[in-house]
Formats: structure tokens, sequence, C-alpha cells
């Protein structure tokens, strides 16, 4: 199987695992934003929400970072600079949601 | 390796249609939306700093151009999961034909105004 095929499939098995997350968090989101400090720890300190909003982060990044890429491979000429792009894509889509989980894991009222 | 894949055209050659649009729409929003789940771990981050600085935070998020914000995401979102449903639906075969992919097109656009409305509305129990 060449890499664009494993790419393709990628993207839509983390597409499949994202839309009902997704649906979930901005129902959610909307929810709590503006609710008071108590009630937002709450919800994040608690299941399922701990457990959704952490797998949400990594499919989410996931997802986008590999249909970011695409982008990349269409508009960026430069070879070195698509490259490190798509690398520094890859490398934030990483982090972000490895700092998050920890943060949502250590959050207590 | 030299790479000699053909680049895709600057967007501004093509004439305006539905499907234009979804498909630039699809990757914007997509990018906003890398971008609003960063600031959302940002936000998620910030409950770490303690009730007494998130105040400043509330207080942005309970103004109108807080809820502004919020509201946009939620539309980014919205749209974002229809328009993947539509694609989805073309990697199974299905929607292809012209006039099924411009009323699957205005459909996510209309869709995605209305679900926005309505997960508003019902999460602030205004309806």
């Amino acid at each position: 199987m060449i890499n664009a095929t494993k790419k393709w499939i990628f993207i839509k098995a983390s597409s499949l695992v994202f839309l009902p997350l997704m649906t979930w968090f901005i129902i959610s989101l909307v929810s709590i934003y503006d609710k008071e400090y108590v009630d937002v720890i709450s919800f994040f300190s608690t299941q399922p929400a701990k457990f959704l909003t952490s797998l949400l982060m990594v499919v989410a990044f996931f997802y986008s970072s590999l249909s970011i890429s695409e982008i990349f491979e269409d508009y960026i000429h430069h070879e070195k600079t698509k490259n490190v792009a798509t690398k520094t894509l890859y490398v934030i889509a990483i982090i972000i949601p490895l700092i998050t989980i920890i943060i949502i894991f250590n959050l207590t009222i | 390796m030299e790479n000699n894949n053909p680049l895709s055209p600057h967007i501004q050659i093509y004439s305006w249609n539905i499907s234009s649009l979804i498909s630039i729409s699809h990757r914007i929003t997509g990018v906003i939306n890398i971008i609003a789940l960063t600031v959302v771990c940002l936000w998620i981050a910030s409950l770490l700093l303690g009730e007494s600085n998130y105040e400043y935070i509330k207080f942005f998020l309970q103004s109108i151009f807080g809820k502004f914000v919020i509201l946009s995401l939620v539309w980014s979102f919205t749209f974002q999961i229809l328009s993947e449903i539509r694609h989805l639906f073309w990697d199974f075969g299905y929607g292809f034909e012209l006039k099924t992919s411009k009323i699957s097109g205005l459909l996510v656009i209309l869709g995605s105004f209305i679900f926005t409305t309505l997960i508003y509305l019902f999460n602030r129990q205004i309806l």
C-alpha cells in the first residue's frame, strides 16, 4: 500500500471518530463556556468528559494535521519549506494534545 | 528525491460555484478549527491559574464579543462536521451527480446555520 493511500485511510478513519466527538464537544462547550470556575472545572474533572475531551484532542489534532498537510501539499511550491511546515505541524499536533491531557488529568476542584 | 507532483492552480482562476465555495470553506474552517481547538486547550490550561485569575476569562466569555466568538466557533465546527459527512458519502460512492452535489452543498451551508442556531438556543435554554 502506498503512503498516499495510507494517509487517506487515516484521514477517513479519524474523521469517523472525530465527527461524534466534535458534536458532543460543541454541545457541551455552549453549555459551560460562560459558567463559574467551579462549574467549568467540575465538568472537565468528571467522567466521561475527562476521557472524551482527551480522546477528542488526540483525534482532532491527528485528523486536522493530516488534512492541513494536504493543503501544504497543494499550495506550498518550495519542497524544503513544505517539509518543514509539515513536520512542524505534526510536532504541534503531538505536543498540544499531550499537554492538554496532562492538564485535564491534573484538574481538581 | 525530486517531487514532480503537479501543484494546484490558484483558486482565483476558477469561476465560483457551490462546490468550490464549499471546498474552499471546508479547508478554511479546517484551519480555523485547529486554531480554535488550540485556544480551547489554552482555556482548559487557564483553569490551573485558579479561580481569581479565571475571572478575567469569564468576563470575556460573558461579554457580547465573547458570545460572538463562541457562536462563530460553533458555526465553524458545525460546518466542518456537515461538510465532512458530505465527503464521507462521496467516499462511499454516493452523491456525485451534479444536481445531488449542488443540493448537498446547499444543505451543508443551510444546515450549518440551522444547527448552530439550534445548538446555541437549546443549550442556553431559550427554546
